[in-house]
């Protein structure tokens, strides 16, 4: 492991910020820590940087310890949510802070930042002011100043925050490229799941102070660990009796079911459905056209359920009575999730 | 209709200011210098290279400069730490600072003349060491650095709070130490509001009379000050000379109002 926690610790007042923390980051990759806003993702970024201090715990960089050195002295590049450039520095002034602290030789320095504006694309904008810059320019030029000293640990910020959502997406390809092209070890923070899954490769999931669980997207997809990354990571419908669904085993004293669009098949009262048996009837509430798909919402008893169907497929209207079908679902017990599958699926395919 | 309404508003609202413009400002200053110079240019020559007079502008320039070189150091300590750190009694000291400017200056002086007087504790071994503060020019300067302590800082303070600590945090991370991180970072960022808190702390300190009054003592060519020596001379029934050394203060205070200007255009520019 490049770096690692052990046992962070941090408390704001009687606020905790980071409870128990413990997780590693191998070198060379990407890595995101995911939660919503409070979980304590920031927190563990700026302790890692060095700006605050963990209360207890170990963090370890590269195989040393690095809670008593400064963060000045640790060699981390930070991309702050803000950018926080320096405003009275021209862009290449702003690229080049790092180097002339470090009292790099002059011609050296002059090459790395003529190098780097080349490769944010922003060459001829060198004298520009960080004022006269677009958020995704800054953004770029904030992405230059911090590698520019060459650091072996890059964090990042929520980096994506303040631009806007078609920037985003260039910006969010762009950065993943930069940094496999450069191959230093990244973090970043981000309460954006999607943002998240397209550009990280490990993602660590937080909450409340907690790490709920850490791996690739993939795997965090499709075996959450806990009930909170069932229901924070992919979109997610809460149902209290799950039972009224045929054909699922039975958990004691599970808490509820969380079902994702993809694990619901509806279907035309005329369609065929495989296993019409197991199915439930369901009422239409809405639809909507989502643009790669449709994205249907229905009630079966007490629950409300939503799924997709191809543009392909067969119109369904609001108010229809149709055959809902459940594949799969995420059962709850308190912090526990189970993973169910339907009992029809599971004797089909060993029939077959 | 609407129109001609608001065009009589504005003539009228012009007028007012003008009259009130020429009544408060324009005919004082008009008096100031014609009594300096009803009895020609000699006299006011005389009264203007007077011994006493010159004292009085050396002594003034003095306690200006000792107080705006104080309160320069003291406003850039007070308004980075209060801009960029959080402490417990934060909101009380930011109210202290401004108390300088809400006391009357009376009461600031008779405070001096207590702590350092024959009256106070301290006053037997101050004289020990030789120092005299009251009737001497080291309580001169202590009133003046005392009415003018809010100014600098007080420009400061919102200029620092605004700007917050990212880029700091930004530089330090790069490894700038804290003298580095101040003259690039963040003086440029306060550099306009710093110049144009040392000028208002100028133009207060130079014009200083009730705190300086207390603690001078009036001591002709030793503790008068400008303002001090006006008083004196008009106290005397010395009108020409009264005036003559007042249009000196006059003149000194146009000076730091045009600087004032310059520094507001150019701050204005650059942002």
């Amino acid at each position: 492991m490049y770096v690692e926690l052990k046992n962070i610790n941090k408390n704001f007042g009687s606020y905790k910020a980071s409870d128990n923390v413990n997780f590693g980051i191998e070198k060379g990759k990407l890595a995101a820590l995911l939660g919503p806003s409070g979980s304590g993702k920031t927190t563990i970024l700026r302790m890692i940087a060095g700006l605050e201090s963990p209360d207890s715990g170990e963090i370890i960089i590269d195989g040393k310890t690095v809670n008593n050195i400064p963060a000045s002295k640790r060699g981390i590049g930070f991309v702050f949510q803000n950018y926080a450039l320096f405003r009275y520095m021209t862009v290449y002034d702003n690229i080049a802070f790092g180097l002339n602290v470090k009292k790099t030789d002059k011609k050296k320095t002059d090459e790395r930042v003529r190098e780097l504006i080349e490769l944010i694309g922003l060459k001829g904008l060198e004298k520009r002011y960080p004022s006269q810059l677009s958020g995704g320019q800054r953004q770029r030029v904030a992405f230059a100043r911090a590698i520019a000293p060459n650091p072996q640990l890059l964090l990042l910020d929520e980096p994506f925050a303040a631009i806007d959502a078609k920037v985003r997406q260039e910006l969010r390809s762009w950065l993943k490229e930069m940094i496999e092209k450069l191959g230093v070890t990244s973090i970043f923070v981000t309460h954006d799941r999607d943002e998240a899954i397209e550009v990280a490769d490990d993602i660590i999931i937080t909450n409340k102070g907690r790490i709920e669980q850490k791996g690739s997207p993939y795997e965090i997809y499709q075996n959450p660990a806990t009930a909170f990354t069932a229901s924070f990571f992919g979109q997610a419908a809460f149902i209290d009796d799950y039972g009224s669904f045929k054909t699922f085993d039975k958990i004691e004293n599970a808490d509820k079911a969380i079902l994702r669009p993809e694990f619901v098949r509806v279907t035309k009262k005329g369609e065929v459905q495989k296993y019409k048996n197991s199915a439930s009837e369901g009422i239409v509430e809405r639809v909507s056209f989502r643009g790669s798909d449709m994205e249907i919402t229905v009630r079966c008893g007490g629950n409300v359920l939503s799924a997709r169907r191809g543009l392909d497929e067969e119109n369904i209207s609001r108010g229809e009575k149709v055959d809902v079908f459940i594949y799969r679902m995420f059962v709850t017990k308190g912090d526990n999730v189970y993973l169910l599958e339907n009992k029809a699926v599971r004797e089909d395919t060993i029939v077959i | 209709m609407h129109k001609n309404q608001s065009k009589t508003v504005k003539y009228i609202l012009i007028g007012i200011c003008a009259v009130f413009a020429f009544l408060f400002l324009l005919l004082p200053l008009y008096i100031v210098f014609a009594e300096a110079l009803r009895d020609g240019i000699e006299k006011y020559r005389d009264a203007v290279t007077d011994e006493y007079t010159i004292k009085a502008v050396l002594l003034t320039v003095e306690a200006t400069a000792c107080a705006v070189v104080i309160n320069t150091i003291f406003g850039i300590f007070a308004a980075w730490a209060v801009g960029k750190f959080n402490f417990k009694g934060k909101k009380v000291f930011t109210t202290l600072i401004d108390l300088p400017v809400t006391i009357s200056p009376i009461i600031a002086g008779l405070i001096f003349v207590l702590i350092f007087g024959r009256q106070s504790v301290l006053y037997p071994f101050l004289q020990n060491m030789g120092i005299k503060v009251v009737f001497a020019v080291p309580g001169i300067i202590l009133a003046t650095v005392f009415v003018t302590f809010p100014f600098i800082s007080r420009e400061l303070i919102p200029v620092l709070e605004a700007q917050g600590t990212d880029e700091e945090e930004a530089a330090a991370l790069m490894g700038a130490g804290g003298f580095t991180i101040f003259t690039k970072v963040t003086f440029p960022h306060i550099k306009w509001a710093f110049l144009y808190g040392l000028v208002l702390c100028t133009a207060r300190a130079m014009g200083e009379f009730g705190a300086v009054s207390v603690l001078s003592g009036h001591l002709r060519g030793k503790t008068n000050t400008l303002p001090l020596h006006i008083e004196i001379l008009f106290n005397e029934f010395q009108y020409v000379p009264a005036f003559a050394v007042s249009s000196i203060l006059v003149i000194m205070a146009v000076i730091i109002l045009i600087a004032r200007s310059v520094i507001e255009y150019k701050g204005k520019k650059e942002c």
